[in-house]
């Protein structure tokens, strides 16, 4: 008898466990879990949508519910600010939007520390600081043949007042948009309205003798020609293809030319970096950044190959101490 | 209140710079202070005003008017002919770009490019070729003592020298007027008057008029005629 109600006790018990756990109280807290999972699900899927290198009105709107230290960082802030400086230095030379238009998608914008300044929750606008670095595209540069611009800025993100998109105010922005606005082709020709897609992107002779920092043009040795691009059919580049992951890569890849291409601009910057002083090692691995940047950017094969292209005669100026 | 009586006489020809009942207002909360109240002047073609005026008598405001940097103003404002209230905003920008040079306080110099970079900047932007950019820019800089400082950056020269940086930038372009706002206020007594000279006698032999707002009653009186600003009127 003791055993079967011991039994019948365990039995009961592992009846009764279930329903323990299905209090009303569990019940409400399982429902209000899924509502927060569902919610987050839907949140993330709406962020997942968002195409970095656009502004659609859905990004915009994206961005303009995020926290506000959030919009001061988002990548769709960076784009309006570059398009800004790019339009800004367009009106002040008085020409040419359109090839500043075009310039300034494969243009790098990156904000160091960006910090929310004020917030109005009246009106939702954020203001913001932070240290910006713009990074032209290789083939054009500005009076000294920079390719770096830096400045302090400041920038206030609002809602339009249609509530379609949002409108961006820069201030102490003089320190980029100016040289900006002298903006040309390596080659000192005028700019025109061509992205560095133009086949000769990166013709030597930078239209202003360097300053101060860099060696005299005068004492350099003439720069060697680019090397050969001996574009032969292999369908494998410098690296391994199973890790392929961004635009650029899996282009590359998918392309005997371009991986062609790859090989050529790899072993360039082995031999480059090999003989390289610090200062010229330091300057081919930051501007290798850079180029890949804008290589994941192109929107075609044909992009990518002058990018390549571009890349081989940046490295070969760089070795030659022809860039600073 | 009209103030045509400050505009002289030989300014009815063709003046480089006119303003008509320029007004500003600016408002605080509740609180609305009239800064301009209906400025009148004219400066004709390479003539050298003084706009002098105690702080806080609207100099600066009336200068930022006249420079097309903000907007907000009431009135008509001509400059080289053009009325920039009846331009958009690329308009202005050209405007600006084409016949205004600026001089301030502080020299505004980029940080990161050199004395010639920062004078071929605005030879460039104007459609300028390079190579004669530059060559203009050396010229005017060694006018002002600086060939030998060509390749430093703003943070290697001395107050004066930055000045005088400044002062080649503004007139790289031969604009038909030059802005400047107390250009030496920032430089010693004995500096001041060195590169207030050098900066006369260089708005001279480029043809430019220049409108220089001061509270130095010693440099207004170097000037061809001087504009007093009173409590947002000329008297």
């Amino acid at each position: 008898m003791n055993v079967d109600r011991d039994r019948e006790r365990n039995e009961g018990s592992r009846v009764q466990r279930p329903m323990r756990r299905l209090t009303p109280t569990q019940i409400g807290l399982i429902i209000t879990g899924l509502l927060i999972l569902a919610f987050a699900i839907w949140t993330a899927s709406s962020t997942r949508r968002d195409n970095p290198d656009k502004l659609p009105d859905g990004n915009v709107t994206a961005a303009r519910a995020a926290n506000p230290q959030q919009r001061c960082a988002a990548q769709p802030t960076y784009d309006l600010i570059k398009r800004e400086l790019f339009r800004r230095a367009a009106t002040l030379r008085g020409s040419n939007q359109a090839a500043f238009d075009k310039l300034a998608a494969y243009a790098v914008v990156r904000v160091d520390r960006p910090l929310l300044a004020s917030e109005d929750e009246g009106t939702g606008a954020v203001g913001c600081t932070g240290s910006l670095t713009l990074d032209l595209p290789p083939g054009v540069a500005v009076v000294g043949g920079r390719r770096t611009l830096t400045a302090d800025i400041g920038y206030t993100l609002q809602g339009a007042a249609d509530g379609n998109g949002q409108v961006l105010t820069l201030t102490n922005a003089d320190a980029i948009v100016t040289p900006l606005a002298t903006l040309a082709r390596t080659g000192g020709q005028t700019l025109e309205p061509q992205a560095p897609t133009n086949p000769d992107p990166l013709a030597p002779g930078p239209e202003m003798p360097p300053t101060n920092e860099g060696p005299p043009r005068d004492s350099s040795p003439s720069p060697a020609p680019p090397p050969p691009v001996v574009e032969r059919q292999s369908s494998s580049p410098s690296f391994n293809c199973a890790n392929a992951r961004t635009r650029g890569e899996r282009a590359v890849c998918s392309d005997s030319r371009l991986a062609s291409l790859d090989r050529q601009m790899a072993a360039q910057y082995r031999t480059a970096f090999a003989s390289a002083d610090r200062r010229t090692r330091a300057e081919l691995e930051r501007s290798r950044g850079r180029f890949l940047g804008y290589r994941d950017q192109c929107p075609s094969d044909d992009c990518i190959a002058e990018t390549y292209r571009g890349r081989m005669r940046e490295i070969r100026d760089l070795a030659n101490g022809d860039m600073r | 209140m009209s103030e045509v009586s400050s505009l002289g006489p030989r300014e009815a020809a063709t003046p480089v710079l006119e303003t008509r009942d320029l007004r500003r207002s600016f408002t605080q909360g509740t609180v609305t202070i009239d800064v301009l109240r209906g400025v009148n002047l004219a400066i004709r073609a390479g003539e050298a005003v003084a706009l002098l005026g105690p702080s806080g008598s609207g100099k600066s405001t009336l200068l930022q008017a006249i420079g097309l940097l903000e907007g907000g103003f009431e009135g008509s404002i001509r400059i080289a002919g053009q009325e920039a209230a009846s331009l958009d905003d690329n308009g202005r920008t050209a405007l600006r770009r084409d016949a205004l040079g600026f001089v301030y306080q502080f020299h505004h110099l980029l940080p990161d490019f050199d004395a010639i970079e920062n004078v071929v900047l605005p030879l460039v932007i104007h459609g300028t070729e390079p190579a004669e950019a530059r060559s203009r820019a050396a010229e005017l800089l060694t006018r002002l003592g600086l060939g030998n400082r060509l390749d430093h950056r703003p943070a290697k020269l001395s107050g004066g020298e930055q000045q005088r940086v400044a002062v080649a930038r503004a007139l790289a372009n031969r604009p038909p007027l030059v802005l400047a706002d107390e250009p030496t206020g920032n430089l010693d007594e004995h500096t001041a008057d060195i590169v207030f000279a050098e900066f006369m006698d260089l708005v001279r032999s480029e043809g430019s008029a220049a409108l220089v707002a001061t509270h130095n009653e010693r440099i207004a009186a170097k000037m061809d005629r001087v504009l007093r600003l009173h409590e947002g009127v000329l008297e």
